[in-house]
């Protein structure tokens, strides 16, 4: 157990300058109000400055990676096309064709070469091993057909780690392969979606796609192993336990929520009510803050599974009190006349839903603890095994 | 709060001597303190002989500052103990003894000695009022009802007050072994004064509030474990009723909240030990977090097993008691809020 002040040594007070150096000249405000317009998760002139420093997937000591990590975070950097590479190249790593590897991995490192997940389909939700994308062998090529959506960063990257139907004859899970597919290839085609919380992600349609059998991840039908290690740091994070990570997967969306509050009790002390007092002269307003201030800090310290649940919870009740709490202008969004503190609030607010989905829903991650911290029985459902309306896959 | 340029470690995990500690005191409840034992003890809620076999064991002594007999372990170990204490329900006042032992090794009086011996042999009680000392108005005190001596704060003085013999127990639904205490009276002690009195009490009664958070943390997590095995074998429809995820869901809940509060109690205790003026929030923060755990723990491990679970023959209803009785003592666990949020206006710039 330990909480202490980690000494920031010479060489790291310096590392830390450097970070702020970095992150004042490429996380700038014209940065932040691209994202803000875009909803991109990247830029590339960052992305393309992250892979100058050696910082698309850094060797650093922990205590360098947390300063590095902590200081974009908070700087709102736009990352998320980042952070899906990192995910994916674990599995390239591992399980691409020698060649492959050798070709793509100096790109990745470079920033020229980006990954995003191609998981979800239309109607399979969080089910992601009930998928009917098909791929089917033709000589040496295979040919997908099939739709997926929800491939966050598709516009900005080059490849999509693929999850395809190569079987539908055997049980859902033994039926996969995964594809490290170009997205430049004929018959791929990107849609824009854009959601409540701002963000940009996409439709993707696979028309016969013609792709080579060295764009194969692994063996056939042998995807769901593939998958797993990306899934699982996707559902748990690294496992690293020095103090020096998160708990949990949402913890960023944890401190998020910290900063909406510092807004509100800025606001608290310096709004005026009818009466002339400021909101935080009543207790019951103080009671609100300190309930938000507490789920935040009990976020940050659940573990797993139940801090991803915890922190979305969290986010979704607290957002939305706050909003009841300062009133319409916090539903100003930044920019506009009024608006409170960059429109923070209103940013939490709506994108607070997303993350009670993105990467599973809590719902999953509640079958999760249920079978796995708590040993419950499985449920017994239809279709859990078994690939649901296979035959009608496109 | 958290200073933005601060890098501070969140490591939760236990050394290879806490461990040792946890999994001791682990063993002795397991071994001792089966709920035909915490079922035997009431309606007082207190079982002379365990006490008495807990702390020959150290449970109390072991954090004393050294020259008072003390051991070197921390509030961190104090509380593991508390966790094993709350998950076995044992009836006996370790956190009362506790904190009052530190309390009286801070402030000593003359013949203050033999209290504080008493409570680190699990002899004689002395415990701790847990709300100030109005004139002519008596209080309910933890363990008051086995105790022959409490100390609290009455107006700018830490006092200690001594009765012939314990009062009369006020039986109650959490089933502790509480009763009226009048410290206003004249026969009492003046143990300090003015800024120390209250600093000492103020230290010992939040001590108190995360040795009972983590106590109720226990609690959370044996109750939780108590639905969750019944719901394996209990079937319907031909299907273990665990499987549902209406029951599933519930208890996936529990664990989420008994998770959080656990961890959140764990850092309230080391920063008390280590850092006290750094996070005085993480105090009332894992009260309230623990407090709620239990009554949330309770009420869905007695309720996923349907109407056994609201029988008095189900172990649960101990839980579900003194999850209750063990939130209220200090008072509306929910107003451990406006403390936060106190620190907060006071503190956000």
């Amino acid at each position: 157990m330990d909480f202490s002040a980690v000494v920031l040594d010479d060489e790291l007070e310096a590392f830390a300058a450097e970070v702020r150096e970095f992150v004042a000249a490429h996380v700038t405000d014209e940065v932040r109000a691209e994202e803000r317009r875009t909803g991109s998760g990247f830029n590339l002139a960052l992305h393309k400055a992250m892979g100058a420093k050696g910082w698309i997937v850094p060797r650093l000591d922990r205590a360098r990676l947390r300063i590095l990590e902590l200081a974009l975070e908070a700087a709102d950097a736009p990352l998320i096309t980042l952070s899906t590479t990192r995910l994916v190249l674990s599995a390239v790593e591992r399980y691409a064709a020698a060649d492959l590897r050798a070709e793509l991995l100096p790109k990745v490192l470079a920033g020229d070469v980006r990954f995003c997940l191609g998981y979800t389909e239309p109607d399979g939700g969080s089910d992601i091993a009930a998928a009917k994308t098909r791929a089917v062998r033709d000589g040496d090529e295979w040919v997908v057909n099939g739709q997926k959506v929800f491939t966050t960063g598709a516009q900005n990257c080059q490849y999509t780690f693929l999850i395809t139907r190569t079987d539908p004859s055997v049980p859902k899970h033994k039926g996969l392969t995964m594809f490290l597919l170009p997205l430049e290839t004929p018959g791929v085609e990107i849609g824009p979606i854009h959601t409540v919380g701002g963000e940009r992600t996409n439709v993707v349609y696979y028309g016969d796609v013609r792709v080579p059998d060295r764009y194969r991840l692994g063996p056939v039908n042998g995807g769901w192993a593939v998958l797993r290690g990306p899934l699982d740091e996707e559902h748990f994070g690294a496992g690293h336990t020095d103090g020096l990570a998160d708990l949990n997967i949402g913890s960023s969306w944890a401190r998020l929520q910290r900063r909406g509050l510092a807004a509100a009790v800025r606001w608290a002390r310096t709004a005026r009510r009818p009466d002339g007092s400021h909101p935080i002269d009543d207790p019951t307003v103080r009671v609100r803050l300190g309930r938000i201030a507490l789920d935040v800090e009990a976020a940050l310290g659940t573990p797993g599974p139940m801090g991803r649940v915890r922190v979305s919870e969290t986010l979704i009740r607290g957002s939305a009190d706050l909003v009841d709490l300062v009133g319409p202008e916090a539903l100003l969004p930044q920019g506009t006349e009024g608006c409170w503190e960059d429109g923070i609030l209103d940013y939490a607010h709506r994108f607070a839903q997303g993350t009670a989905i993105y990467g599973g829903t809590t719902e999953v991650f509640r079958n999760i603890i249920a079978q796995h911290v708590l040993g419950l029985p499985r449920p017994v459902l239809p279709g859990s095994k078994a690939l649901v309306g296979a035959g009608t896959a496109r | 709060m958290e200073q933005s340029f601060e890098l501070r470690r969140n490591d939760y995990s236990l050394s290879d001597d806490q461990e040792a500690v946890r999994q001791a005191f682990a063993e002795f409840f397991g071994q001792e303190c089966p709920t035909t034992r915490v079922r035997a003890a009431e309606p007082l809620g207190h079982d002379e002989a365990l006490w008495h076999q807990l702390a020959k064991l150290g449970a109390v002594s072991m954090a004393l500052p050294e020259p008072a007999g003390g051991d070197g372990a921390t509030l961190v170990d104090l509380l593991l103990v508390a966790e094993e204490y709350g998950r076995a329900l044992a009836p006996v006042p370790l956190v009362e003894a506790a904190v009052t032992a530190r309390l009286l090794a801070t402030c000593p009086g003359p013949g203050t000695g033999r209290w504080l011996a008493g409570n680190a042999e699990g002899t004689e009680l002395t415990t701790l009022a847990l709300h100030p000392v109005r004139p002519g108005a008596p209080q309910l005190v933890p363990g008051g009802a086995v105790a022959r001596a409490v100390v609290g704060l009455a107006g700018d003085d830490l006092v200690l007050v001594t009765a012939a013999e314990p009062p009369r127990l006020a039986p109650n639904q959490g089933t502790a072994p509480l009763a009226w205490w009048d410290l206003s009276g004249p026969s009492r002690q003046v143990l300090a004064t003015g800024d120390a009195a209250r600093g000492a009490y103020r230290r010992a009664l939040a001590e108190w509030k995360v040795l009972t958070a983590g106590a109720l943390a226990g609690l959370a997590d044996a109750v939780k474990r108590l639905g969750a095995e019944f719901t394996k074998t209990r079937y319907t429809m031909g299907v273990p009723i665990g499987s549902l995820q209406g029951v599933a869901h519930p208890l996936a809940d529990v664990e989420i909240a008994v998770a959080g509060a656990r961890n959140l109690t764990r850092k309230a205790a080391w920063f008390l030990e280590h850092e006290p003026d750094a996070r005085p929030e993480l105090v009332p923060m894992a009260f309230a977090e623990a407090a709620r755990a239990a009554t949330t723990a309770a009420a869905v491990g007695l309720h996923v097993q349907g109407g056994f679970g609201f029988t008095l023959e189900s172990d649960v209803t101990l839980h579900f008691r003194r999850a209750k009785g063990w939130s209220v003592l200090a008072g509306d666990p929910r107003a451990e809020l406006l403390a936060i949020g106190d620190r907060l206006a006071a503190t956000v710039h």
